[in-house]
């Protein structure tokens, strides 16, 4: 008996000893979740957190100078101007026309001899999240060493304070042109400055600001510890950036509650072209990480059109014409892609007026190019389209080596793309009507 | 360390956490091979060392605690002290438990107590080196250094409580006895939960379990040319879990004021809830006058799972699931044979069981054919089908003929298969997956008695499962620094380091006069 119980226990050693062995599985694929998130999170596209919250006073004093034309040489144009309410923080034009202009939105029209801005006036909808380059060119920037052409030297860091110190110095854009009178008939002496004294156009927007008690009051309760003998109009750019930051940040797209991990802020569509974006379009490889995109630059073959900028007027090379970057020939910054829906037209000069419009042109950058047909311009801009064939053919010379290959993509590639940009509009930036005061200091008209 | 590369594709731990003090009355559905330690197995036992065969043979020291109603074969009142450790192999987890016990018995009437106390370790990925994660900028603080900035990991053993109590009486006319128990549990540490939540900093364990039991036993009068009687056992039990997991993750997030990519704690409650009906029947007859009986087993259990935790284990997408609820059952016959100071006995249990999970529709949720999904209505539905078993063999007999002191082997083999099918009514496709693996267990005892006290040391060694890799976050921590390098997306098979888990326990029983 006992030696039968002992043979036993040790078959059922052999026995243990013969199963070791695993029996692998059988996969099957994850779900379009799971992928789709493992794939964000590879690209670095992460969730934007809350932006810091501002004082009440700096946004009111900062709405009160968004929409008031008192900053501009001739009394006749606001920031608020190109970026409008009504058109989501941007003007809805190819090209910006500044001065001298009449009219708002995409009625706007070009003054008597005047010419257009260079470029598209870009939305300010999330210039307080972090952009990495302001301007189209990125002359501004927290990276690197200091360009040489960079407009002004940053102080703090905030690329946003520092960009809004620049638009009434330009003379296309707010200052105007010597010998320019103002909507009253009055000289305007901003014009009358000399460029590269910036300093002193500055001084001279305060000493205009600081004669209106709406502002003496307004900036008082901003800067209550400033008297108005020191303020500056730096304080008036942080003033304009508490409103840019507090009023036009909107990131509550179904996109990000897709990411804070809401499985079903995205429709279906949506996430297909989302795979499409991050997958075959290549979209990500500019187009990445928590902004997706600017913070890249890249010539994405689009037309040339406009008065062109510096020494090569009048075409535009955009971050090509700055000092020691002429490698980046026709190359512009890479935007960011939030409320992309809202901010048409597209590229640098507006030449694309619709999203799908965008995405066929990088399903075939060349023949997208080669193919422009300017009458789908605005009247007054078809006249400033390049489309000789030796300009063609300089830009795709350089053309991203990422485009060069046509994506051929299919109708329903483009409408499930477009769903997925379409996703990352927040609905609150639909109507920023509630951004408008109802008035401004200075008594000068909104529009 | 041995790697076996899982094919991760919806692999999901289903209900994990069952506690079952014994033997099969709750069955487990478990849909990954990860190694559990046994940290439930905190009764003493006298079959343990023979792997726990039970369908053809009792133990006559863990049966009160199954089935309250066989405490009526007690002869006198014992107490048991029964101290267990176990560990598992890479440093990745283990867990110690006091248990003391006393079995009564006075006239027709029997009881018993038993407390426990236990304390585990958190189950650590192989490798893991638990180093805190600071927050840039000093985020939110997350752990017990106040202070830090830091999330820290939840290095410490956490402990959980168990009371028991059972009351029974014989009923010596009829050859019947009947009885009640109750296990109540404090929870803070279910072995292996920690690896259920890849990329978590921390989970904290909190909850309940509560096993009520009303068992029946009737053995016909002896036939004393048959050995032992015959009888059957019968069970029905309700036992509730509810454990809340709370589970710390370190999300990458743009910080707009700083302007970095940085990571910021989110903390997640799971609530794990399951509610389970059981009835077993076990009858047992003998075979001849040799000592060897045949026993059948039968046991239903149906389980209701008001929420399951969203598992996320590294690479292996989890599949969503809310409510769902799960049929098991064991089907099984065994054989065994006693004589002398020899014992054998062989289990051979068929366990199949059907599962079947959902999630629901938070809100009206567009389909990929252009319907809605109504809030409420199913978005995914998850079907398991398992065909599971059991083999144990165990064997015990004196190392000296004559002498008190005896030696246990024993072999536990479980093949565990099932196929899944999901239905994800919002993409509109379906997908299967099937999936099986071995875990395998040899058991060993040695037992020394004395008329004053019976020592037993018994012991078990678990292979076939593993411990889930650490895998952390890819994302980009330091955004502007990566310049325009694109990392690639993490995407492949699970990995599972292949560990073993060892179980000692040493069991005193001392006779009360």
């Amino acid at each position: 008996m006992t030696m039968s119980f002992r043979a036993l226990g040790v078959a059922a050693l052999v026995v243990a000893a013969a199963c070791d062995e695993r029996f692998p599985s059988d996969g099957a694929p994850p779900s379009d979740d799971v992928l789709l998130r493992q794939t964000l999170n590879g690209y670095g596209v992460v969730p934007i957190g809350p932006v810091a919250p501002q004082e009440p006073a700096m946004v009111e004093l900062g709405r009160a100078l968004m929409f008031d034309k008192v900053l501009s040489g001739n009394r006749d144009i606001a920031c608020a101007t190109c970026h409008t309410a009504e058109l989501h923080a941007t003007d809805g034009l190819p090209l910006a026309i500044g001065t001298g202009g009449t009219g708002v939105g995409a009625a706007r029209t070009l003054g008597p001899g005047r010419s257009f801005v260079p470029r598209n006036a870009p939305t300010l909808l999330n210039s307080g999240i972090g952009l990495f380059y302001v301007f189209w060119d990125g002359r501004l920037t927290r990276f690197g060493p200091p360009l040489p052409d960079a407009p002004v030297p940053l102080f703090g860091e905030n690329l946003v304070e520092a960009q809004a110190l620049l638009p009434v110095l330009n003379r296309r854009e707010m200052r105007g042109e010597p010998g320019d009178v103002d909507v009253f008939g009055a000289p305007n002496e901003l014009a009358a400055i000399a460029d590269g004294q910036s300093e002193q156009v500055w001084q001279a927007v305060m000493q205009r600001l600081l004669a209106i008690p709406g502002y003496v009051s307004l900036f008082r309760a901003a800067f209550p510890t400033s008297s108005p003998q020191t303020l500056s109009f730096r304080d008036a750019a942080k003033a304009l950036a508490a409103f840019q930051v507090a009023e036009l940040t909107k990131t509550d797209s179904p996109f990000d509650r897709y990411l804070r991990r809401d499985n079903n802020a995205l429709s279906p569509e949506a996430k297909r072209g989302a795979f499409l974006f991050f997958g075959k379009a290549g979209c990500l490889s500019c187009h990445n990480g928590p902004l997706l995109g600017a913070r890249d630059f890249a010539n994405t073959g689009v037309p040339q059109l406009g008065p062109g900028v510096g020494r090569g007027a009048p075409l535009d090379k955009g971050r090509g014409e700055l000092q020691n970057f002429e490698f980046y020939a026709f190359a512009f910054r890479v935007p960011p892609l939030r409320n992309v829906e809202l901010t048409a037209p597209y590229f640098h000069d507006g030449t694309v007026p619709t999203l799908e419009d965008a995405v066929r042109h990088y399903s075939d950058v060349p023949k997208s190019l080669r193919s422009f047909d300017p009458s789908t311009l605005p009247a007054q801009f078809q006249t400033s389209y390049h489309g000789e064939l030796q300009t063609v053919d300089t830009v795709l010379r350089t053309l991203d080596f990422r485009l060069r290959t046509p994506l051929n993509l299919t109708d329903t590639e483009v409408a499930e793309l477009v769903a997925f940009l379409k996703s990352l509009t927040d609905p609150a930036a639909r109507d920023l009507s509630g951004i408008v005061p109802a008035s401004v200091p200075s008594g000068l008209p909104l529009r | 360390m041995p790697v076996s590369r899982r094919t991760g594709a919806g692999l999901v731990v289903l209900t994990l956490s069952l506690i079952s003090p014994a033997r099969a009355q709750l069955i487990q559905a478990k849909t990954l091979p990860i190694a559990q330690g046994n940290q439930f197995q905190i009764f003493p036992s006298s079959n343990l060392g023979m792997a726990g065969v039970a369908v053809a043979l009792a133990d006559s020291t863990l049966d009160p605690f199954v089935n309250p109603a066989t405490g009526a074969r007690l002869q006198a009142s014992r107490f048991f002290a029964t101290p267990m450790m176990y560990r598992v192999s890479q440093g990745t987890g283990g867990g110690r438990s006091l248990p003391l016990a006393l079995l009564g018995r006075h006239a027709d009437w029997y009881g018993g107590l038993a407390l426990a106390v236990q304390q585990v370790d958190p189950s650590r990925p192989p490798g893991f080196d638990g180093i805190a994660v600071p927050l840039p900028g000093g985020g939110p603080i997350v752990g017990p250094v106040p202070g830090t900035g830091t999330v820290i990991p939840d290095n410490a053993s956490h402990g959980n409580q168990y009371a028991f109590a059972m009351i029974g009486r014989a009923l010596p006319r009829q050859h019947l006895s009947i009885g009640a128990s109750v296990l109540w549990n404090r929870l803070h540490a279910v072995d292996g939960v920690d690896l259920l939540y890849a990329n978590s900093r921390r989970v904290e364990q909190s909850g309940d379990a509560l096993d009520l039991r009303i068992g029946a036993l009737k053995q016909w009068p002896r036939d004393s040319a048959a050995g032992a009687p015959r009888s059957l056992e019968a069970v029905l039990l309700h036992n509730r879990f509810a454990v809340t997991h709370e589970v710390t993750y370190l999300d990458a997030i743009w910080n707009p004021i700083t302007q970095q990519v940085e990571q910021q704690p989110r903390i997640e409650d799971n609530y794990d809830h399951t509610n389970t009906w059981g009835l077993q029947l076990n009858y047992q007859i003998p075979l001849g006058a040799r000592g060897w009986r045949i026993g059948w087993l039968a046991v239903a259990n149906r389980a209701s799972h008001p929420k399951i935790p969203n598992y996320e284990l590294a690479n292996v997408p989890a599949l969503p699931r809310d409510p769902g609820y799960t049929h098991a059952y064991n089907l099984g016959m065994g054989i065994s044979r006693a004589e002398g100071s020899g014992r054998f006995g062989i289990d051979l249990i068929y366990e199949p069981i059907s599962s079947y999970t959902w999630a629901d529709a938070p809100v009206a949720i567009p389909t990929a054919g252009g319907d809605t999904i109504a809030p409420g209505g199913k978005t995914i539905e998850n079907r398991f089908r398992f065909s599971n078993a059991w083999f144990r063999i165990g064997v015990e007999d004196a190392v000296v003929q004559g002498k008190p002191t005896k030696f246990q082997f024993g072999l536990i083999l479980r093949p565990i298969q099932y196929q899944l099918e999901r239905h994800d009514h919002v993409q509109l496709n379906t997908r299967e997956l099937s999936a099986s693996w071995w875990e395998w267990t040899p058991t060993w005892g040695l037992s020394y008695r004395q008329p004053g006290f019976e020592l037993r040391y018994q012991g078990r060694a678990t292979y076939g499962a593993g411990r889930p890799q650490a895998q952390f976050p890819i994302g980009v921590i330091d955004f502007a620094a990566a310049g325009s390098a694109l990392l690639a997306a993490p995407n492949g098979p699970l990995l599972m380091t292949d560990v073993t888990t060892v179980t000692h326990q040493i069991s005193l029983s001392l006779p009360l006069r």
